[in-house]
C-alpha cells in the first residue's frame, strides 16, 4: 500500500499545532486554582481514526479538538505529588519540555516535506 | 481558527493575567506603609487576585482571565507610634496587612509565569514561520 507522505505530514503538523495550543493553555493557566493540565492524545491514535471526540462546554470537560476536529484533547492523568494545594496540576517544567519536543518534531516535519517536495519536483522535471 | 493562532491568543491572555497580578503586587508594595488619616482608622488593606480558566468554545482551549480582585481579610498588625496621626489614644497605629516577603515571592512567581508565556508565543511564531518557509526557496 502506498503511503501518502504529504497527507501524513499534514496530519502530523496539525496534531503538533493542537498540541502546542494545549501546552499554551496549560502554561497560561499555571497559576489558576483547580485547573487540570490538558494533554493531546498520542499521534498513533489519531492515525487509527476511529475515536469519539466529545463537545466541551466547561473547562473541566473532555475537550474535542482545538479547531481540528480530528484531534482530541483530554485532561491529563494526575500524578499525585504534582498537584498543588490549590488543585492545579500543571508542572511548568514538563510543559516546557513538551514544547521543546513539539518544536523539534515540527522542524523535522517541515524538513521532510521540503525534501519530499524537492524529490517530486525532480521527478516531474526530469 | 487554526491551533497555532489559538496558542498565540491563549498565551496572550496569560500575559495579560500575569501583568494584572504584577500590578496588584506593586500596589501592595507601594502601600506597605500607608496608614490611615484619622486616629484609630484602618490602614491600606492588602489586595489579592485570583485567576480562572475560561473555556473558548470555538477552539476548545482554556483561556485564563482574572476571576476577582479581592481584599485580604487578615488582621492588621499594630505598632507603637505615638507621633503618628493615625495613632489611637494609647499610641498604637494599625499598619497595613502587607507582608513584603510574600509580595516579593508573588512577584517572582508572576515573573516566571510571564516568561513561560513569552516562550510559548516565541515558539508558536517559530512554528508558523517554519510552515511558511515551506513555500520559500524551492525551485
Amino acid at each position: 500500500m502506498q503511503v501518502n507522505l504529504f497527507d501524513l505530514a499534514t496530519k502530523q503538523a496539525q496534531w503538533l499545532s493542537v498540541r502546542q495550543s494545549a501546552i499554551a493553555g496549560n502554561i497560561a493557566n499555571v497559576n489558576t486554582p483547580g485547573y487540570h493540565a490538558l494533554e493531546v492524545e498520542p499521534f498513533a491514535k489519531v492515525l487509527d481514526g476511529n475515536r469519539v471526540a466529545m463537545q466541551a462546554t466547561q473547562p473541566n470537560h473532555l475537550v474535542g479538538g482545538a479547531g481540528a476536529e480530528a484531534v482530541a484533547v483530554r485532561s491529563r492523568e494526575e500524578q499525585g505529588a504534582a498537584v498543588l494545594p490549590s488543585g492545579n496540576s500543571v508542572v511548568l517544567e514538563n510543559e516546557l519540555i513538551d514544547a521543546g519536543d513539539v518544536r523539534r518534531s515540527f522542524e523535522l516535519n517541515t524538513a521532510i516535506v521540503k525534501v519530499f517536495n524537492r524529490m517530486t519536483m525532480l521527478a516531474s522535471k526530469g | 481558527m487554526d491551533p497555532l493562532s489559538t496558542a498565540l491568543k491563549v498565551a496572550a491572555t496569560g500575559l495579560t493575567a500575569q501583568s494584572e497580578r504584577l500590578r496588584i503586587v506593586s500596589e501592595n508594595l507601594a502601600n506597605a506603609q500607608s496608614t490611615g488619616q484619622t486616629p484609630g482608622s484602618d490602614p491600606y488593606r492588602r489586595k489579592t487576585i485570583s485567576f480562572a480558566a475560561q473555556l473558548d468554545r470555538p477552539s476548545g482551549t482554556s483561556f485564563v482571565e482574572v476571576a476577582a480582585i479581592g481584599h485580604d481579610r487578615s488582621d492588621f498588625p499594630i505598632e507603637y507610634q505615638p507621633g503618628n496621626e493615625a495613632a489611637n489614644d494609647a499610641g498604637y497605629v494599625k499598619m497595613p496587612n502587607v507582608n513584603v516577603l510574600i509580595e516579593m515571592a508573588d512577584m517572582r512567581e508572576a515573573n516566571r509565569s510571564y516568561e513561560a508565556d513569552l516562550q510559548v508565543i516565541k515558539q508558536a511564531r517559530e512554528l508558523i514561520s517554519m510552515t511558511i518557509d515551506l513555500l520559500r526557496s524551492q525551485q
